[in-house]
């Protein structure tokens, strides 16, 4: 267990009498891209803002690379950079001085690491500039680099591509990508937007009023794919498709519809007409990440 | 911790606090020390007037003074406070006229003490407000919290570096009220002054002046005696108001509690001085000062050492309490 950068056992969170964390346990291998995904409100925020130690869990234990961040506060923060929400800071000062308050405030981070930091957002130019003065993206950039300063093994992104236009998330996306694959750094992000989650993270959670939906890598996920077949004899051929392929199907009118591997359609196909069935009609489609977020969502009122 | 304190240094500079404060000081106390001598140069052209006299001199002004107290006590439409309260300043005249010292002729560091004295229940406190009001409401609302405290350095350490950056402030802003008070008025009245002597230690025993306690100090020493009572007064101030920014999350509201309990705390000395729980409130307390000159108190029973006592644990207090609300905080901003 210690091994995982990130270990997220059972956590709940109670803010008045509101339970907004319901019971959340998931765990992040080192260089993984892991997704939160969930609608507004679903507790995304709140769950990273207890990762980075802003809120005190009511229950249930944060670990990170092994310290816990209950007991070991310091040691597990050495670990951790973030960006949660708006990355805001000091606007009356300029951005290197930022950097360096927030330099200063972790052990052994050099002048070369805070160059190294603004080299790799790209921000050498406007360093030197006021705060106040930057746009959006440039405060975004400046976030990633004081959240890297300290060269730690988790990042925590809180929505980083909100308020971003579509060049800015472009660039934020290969930045964040390059970082995992270059420094082997891994990074939680939460976003409602799915497009962003499927093209970013390798692992995804799916999160709903506080309690996790679904765990599973991104790959898997879409890979299960929907078929459906029209045959002569649909009730004979659910039971065939279970007895022979333990494949569970349901019936819709006059189709048979199912979920499964795509590589074994050939073997299933020829299996129907082997057996004799009339096979009129067979589809399949990859679903997408947007299709199963609703799928797992829908039909839930706001509580 | 040492780099900590360092960084809140450099926000109170890069805010700019320490040149408003400046600012302030060299305008208001210009502005005293300007009417100080107009006031000065009136009495005196008066007196050389209803004298008929152009031979003016500290002791006949002194003494015409006094007898203006004396006859005002014969009014019948003074109270009973009022005639108390002029009963000891013609005491404490009298004394003066007796030991040879001049209450009248304005210096340089008679002035920087009337200052601080005047000052201490309110303008002081206002400076120390400037400096300590957002110290930590200020990150709420910003936001930049969420900075500081995702760093691997303990939430107390985070505040403790606030606070010491505040009392090392809060001391530079009572040196400089000194140095500024100093110079300025010695450009108006062209009189240093600070190897004239000083009456202090008067004593009020059941309301009336005793003045045999009294030592006679330099006017350099009565200056430091004064500006540690202010200063001592500062901190305990910057500690009442760094914890009201503890406890609130927008500055405009820190700022507010604490000018409304200044403000509303006066009040309720003049109105409300026999209720006894009034006394143990920090701002019946905050004038040190008047225990050293002897002037009248509005609440029996209270003395030097019951004041600093009672704003030492209201301090005591506001810290213990900003400590344990900080470091239990959730941070949903």
């Amino acid at each position: 267990m210690d091994d995982h950068v990130l270990n997220v056992d059972n956590i709940t969170k109670r803010i008045g009498k509101k339970e907004i964390i319901k019971g959340i346990s998931f765990h992040i291998d080192k260089g993984q891209i892991f997704g939160f995904l969930g609608p507004n409100g679903a507790g995304k925020s709140t769950t990273l803002r207890m990762i980075v130690g802003l809120l005190k869990p009511t229950s249930g234990k944060i670990t990170i690379c092994g310290h816990s961040i209950s007991t070991s506060f310091t040691s597990a923060m050495a670990n951790v950079g973030c960006i949660i929400e708006e990355p805001d800071f000091y606007n009356y000062a300029t951005g290197m001085k930022n950097l360096e308050m927030l330099a200063s405030m972790s052990r052994n981070v050099t002048r070369k690491d805070i160059f190294h930091a603004v080299e790799l957002v790209g921000m050498e130019n406007r360093i030197g500039d006021r705060v106040s003065t930057y746009s959006r993206g440039m405060k975004q950039r400046l976030g990633l680099a004081q959240a890297l300063l300290h060269n730690p093994g988790l990042l925590v992104l809180d929505e980083p591509t909100n308020g971003l236009d579509p060049q800015g998330i472009f660039e934020f996306r290969e930045l964040v990508k390059t970082l995992s694959l270059e420094k082997n750094i891994s990074i939680l992000l939460s976003s409602h937007i799915i497009s962003e989650i499927q093209l970013m993270c390798t692992r995804v959670s799916i999160i709903r009023d506080g309690l996790l939906i679904k765990t599973a890598d991104v790959k898997d996920l879409l890979s299960s794919s929907e078929v459906y077949w029209v045959l002569d004899e649909p009730e004979k051929g659910k039971a065939f498709l279970k007895e022979r392929f333990d494949i569970n199907s349901r019936l819709k009118g006059n189709r048979i519809e199912a979920t499964m591997d795509l590589n074994e359609l050939e073997s299933v196909n020829s299996s129907i007409v082997q057996e004799g069935f009339g096979l009129k009609y067979v589809n399949s489609k990859t679903r997408t990440l947007e299709e199963l977020f609703l799928d797992l969502t829908e039909n839930q009122e706001i509580t | 911790m040492y780099k900590l304190i360092q960084n809140e240094i450099s926000k109170i500079f890069l805010k700019k606090k320490m040149v408003l404060i400046a600012v302030l000081l060299f305008l208001f106390i210009g502005l005293f020390s300007y009417g100080e001598k107009y006031t000065y140069e009136k009495t005196v052209i008066r007196f050389e007037e209803i004298t008929q006299d152009s031979t003016y001199d500290w002791k006949n002004l002194a003494d015409q003074q006094m007898r203006e107290l004396e006859r005002r006590l014969d009014s019948a439409y003074i109270s009973e406070t009022g005639i108390r309260s002029i009963q000891i300043q013609i005491e404490q005249m009298k004394y003066f006229i007796e030991n040879d010292i001049n209450p009248i002729t304005p210096s340089s560091a008679r002035f920087s003490v009337n200052f601080v004295e005047n000052a201490i229940i309110l303008f002081i406190p206002l400076m120390i407000i400037i400096l300590a009001s957002d110290l930590v409401s200020g990150e709420f609302s910003t936001r930049t919290i969420k900075l500081l405290l995702t760093r691997s350095v303990a939430r107390w350490k985070v505040l403790l570096s606030k606070y010491i950056a505040l009392l090392m402030m809060t001391t530079i802003v009572i040196l400089m009220i000194g140095v500024i008070s100093t110079l300025e008025s010695y450009m108006f009245f062209g009189l240093a002054g600070f190897d004239e002597p000083v009456a202090t230690g008067f004593n009020l025993v059941n309301g009336v002046l005793d003045s045999n306690s009294v030592i006679m100090v330099n006017r350099m020493e009565y200056m430091v005696l004064i500006y540690s009572l202010a200063w001592f007064v500062s901190m305990v101030i910057a500690s009442i108001t760094f914890m009201i920014s503890v406890l609130v999350k927008s500055t405009a509201a820190s700022i507010g509690i604490v000018m409304a309990s200044l403000i509303g705390g006066q009040f309720l000395q003049f109105f409300l001085s026999d209720w006894e729980i009034i006394k143990y409130f920090f701002v019946s307390n905050l004038n040190l000062i008047r225990y050293m000159t002897g002037s009248y108190q509005f609440i029996e029973g209270m003395t030097m050492k019951f004041s600093i006592s009672v704003l030492g644990v209201w301090s005591l207090l506001s810290i213990v309490v900003s400590f344990i609300v900080f470091s239990r905080k959730d941070v949903l901003a």
